[in-house]
């Protein structure tokens, strides 16, 4: 097991955790985690169905209580998150602007009985990024999986978030639809100084765009955090996706990876 | 014989408070039934309005057996504390094996059994518990329409300006909260509205038609409306017609009040879904499944 804190002290973080412990009912289903995310950092978060993945993320976006250890995050942190589509539900009425719209919404924001301005404008800029201003008037539910995505990706910019969580964007696309939708990502993580977070467990695209993964196998109780190149080297990691990952591991470990400074 | 449009005209005074009740608590039960069928509790109004029935019964039982008088023993007092109680126990998170239909199924076979038990020891008030189980919007007083009235002016209010995050609080409950939206707030409003609603507009028109105004009009909204607000406004204009129109087809066809509200919401719910499939043959989405 590895548990690093990633050397970047210049930044300040928006999500630190100190020996993080997650779990139900007070019992840990993974070992503590430490680990810093930085603005602009693209992290992946990685493991198999059942690993504890769902866990950690809902622990990190406040739905679950930590078991044990610290999680914080800044105060005025803007969070934005994007769930997996089949999670929404699909018999509520909304077009693509009232998710979107969404998107503006904080805290006790609602109260305002109208959209204000500045909030149409990001509202707007959010459509316009994603390529989704001509589905603005168009149902959700009718729309493509690589739209939704897209429309889901758009309510989460509307926030101009710090940090953006993403719930395993890509699992509903086929290969090509992934690696566009990743990388898309990282640019806009580039572009924007937005740190994320994006569980995936479709690696090769994931870890090719990122700068650390964390991985998460509540099976063998094994966590790393860390370097993609470290983590990669780490022998649970190793062997639970090395079918998943193939030469590409190979390859990032020989040459190593250009995100390890 | 079938009465005519001037008999109907001429006993107004009569019908004009049945008539505003079943508008107004149509309206806003319509709308509060959007939330419903979107959180999957239809029937949590059929439970709360048995639990408004037991409310009423143990008011008149404290009156005549325990010689209570006062404001403490108001029947609709009763309905109202006894809905919130179990709109609070239904607001609880179904645990291990137990699920949230279990719950509701215990709160209304509990409130019906309850109601029918201490109906047998208040036989002097029988007339009241028949008309609240089984509905009877014939003749409404005007202190129920007016507590009617007063309930749905703060149902309209809550849900016009909270709507946004109620929406939101629906349609993704978890994204909501990470937006740091008060989601247990936001849940437990529109819980407390339903249980208020509830509770007054089935002690005027009885159990049957509250059900119906809650679920039915929703439902056919849900089917056409493009947008969330679209679904409200649609929900609250059909629960209206559901209201009045159905209080006509009962005078004009002599059935029962109750019953022919009912139907008329049912109707508006079925031909808004045949226009849906009609329009749309593949989009049957909208129609409410168990969240996965």
């Amino acid at each position: 097991m590895i548990t690093r804190t990633n050397p970047l002290p210049q930044t300040k973080a928006v999500l630190s955790t100190e020996s993080l412990s997650v779990g139900y009912g007070g019992v840990p289903v993974l070992p503590p985690l430490t680990f810093s995310v930085r603005p602009g950092e693209l992290w992946v978060l990685a493991g198999r169905n059942g690993s504890g993945k769902s866990t950690l993320l809902r622990t990190i976006l406040g739905l679950l209580p930590a078991v044990g250890g610290t999680l914080t995050r800044p105060p005025s942190t803007s969070i934005a998150y994007l769930p997996q589509v089949q999670s929404l539900d699909p018999i509520v009425p909304m077009r693509v602007w009232d998710i979107v719209a969404e998107g503006v919404e904080s805290g006790w924001s609602f109260l305002k009985p109208w959209i204000t301005a500045d909030q149409k404008q990001r509202i707007s800029e959010a459509l316009t990024r994603t390529g989704t201003e001509s589905l603005a008037k168009r149902s959700f539910v009718e729309l493509s999986e690589g739209q939704k995505q897209r429309v889901l990706l758009a309510r989460a910019l509307a926030s101009s978030p710090e940090l953006l969580l993403l719930d395993e964007p890509t699992s509903a696309m086929d290969l090509k639809a992934e690696e566009e939708a990743i990388n898309h990502i990282a640019d806009l993580r580039r572009e924007l100084g937005t740190a994320v977070i994006l569980v995936s467990h479709h690696l090769p695209a994931a870890i090719k765009a990122a700068d650390h993964i964390l991985f998460v196998d509540a099976e063998h109780q094994g966590v790393a955090a860390g370097g993609v190149r470290e983590v990669l080297a780490d022998p649970i990691f190793h062997r639970q996706f090395a079918g998943l990952t193939g030469d590409l591991c190979v390859d990032m470990l020989k040459d190593g990876h250009r995100h390890d400074a | 014989m079938t009465p005519s449009l001037t008999d109907f005209i001429a006993g107004w005074e009569l019908f004009r408070d049945p008539i505003l009740c079943g508008l107004v608590a149509g309206a806003a039960l319509g709308m509060l039934g959007v939330f419903i069928v979107l959180r999957r509790m239809v029937f949590i109004s059929a439970a709360l309005s048995q639990a408004a029935g037991l409310g009423v019964a143990l008011s008149f039982y404290a009156q005549i057996h325990l010689g209570l008088v006062g404001f403490m023993v108001d029947p609709r007092l009763g309905a109202l504390i006894l809905t919130l109680l179990a709109a609070s126990m239904l607001r609880l998170e179904p645990r291990g094996r137990l699920t949230r239909e279990g719950m509701l199924g215990l709160a209304y076979l509990v409130a019906s059994a309850g109601t029918l038990m201490v109906g047998t020891r208040i036989s002097q008030e029988a007339h009241d518990i028949q008309a609240i189980l089984f509905g009877t919007g014939v003749l409404v007083r005007p202190s129920d329409t007016t507590w009617v009235l007063i309930s749905a002016a703060l149902v309209f209010a809550m849900v016009v300006w909270w709507r946004r995050g109620l929406i939101f609080a629906s349609f993704d409950p978890d994204g909501a909260k990470v937006r740091g939206l008060p989601t247990t707030l936001l849940s437990f409003a529109i819980l407390g509205a339903i249980a208020l609603m509830v509770s007054i507009a089935t002690r005027a028109l009885g159990a049957l038609p509250v059900f119906a105004f809650s679920i039915l009009p929703a439902m056919a909204a849900i089917a056409l409306a493009p947008s969330p607000t679209g679904a409200l406004l649609l929900a609250a204009c059909f629960g209206a017609l559901g209201g009045v129109g159905g209080y006509m087809l009962a005078f004009f066809g002599q059935f029962p009040v109750g019953a022919s509200q009912t139907l008329v919401c049912a109707l508006l719910a079925v031909g808004a879904w045949a226009i849906r499939m009609g329009l749309n043959p593949r989009s049957s989405s909208r129609l409410s499944l168990p969240r996965a």
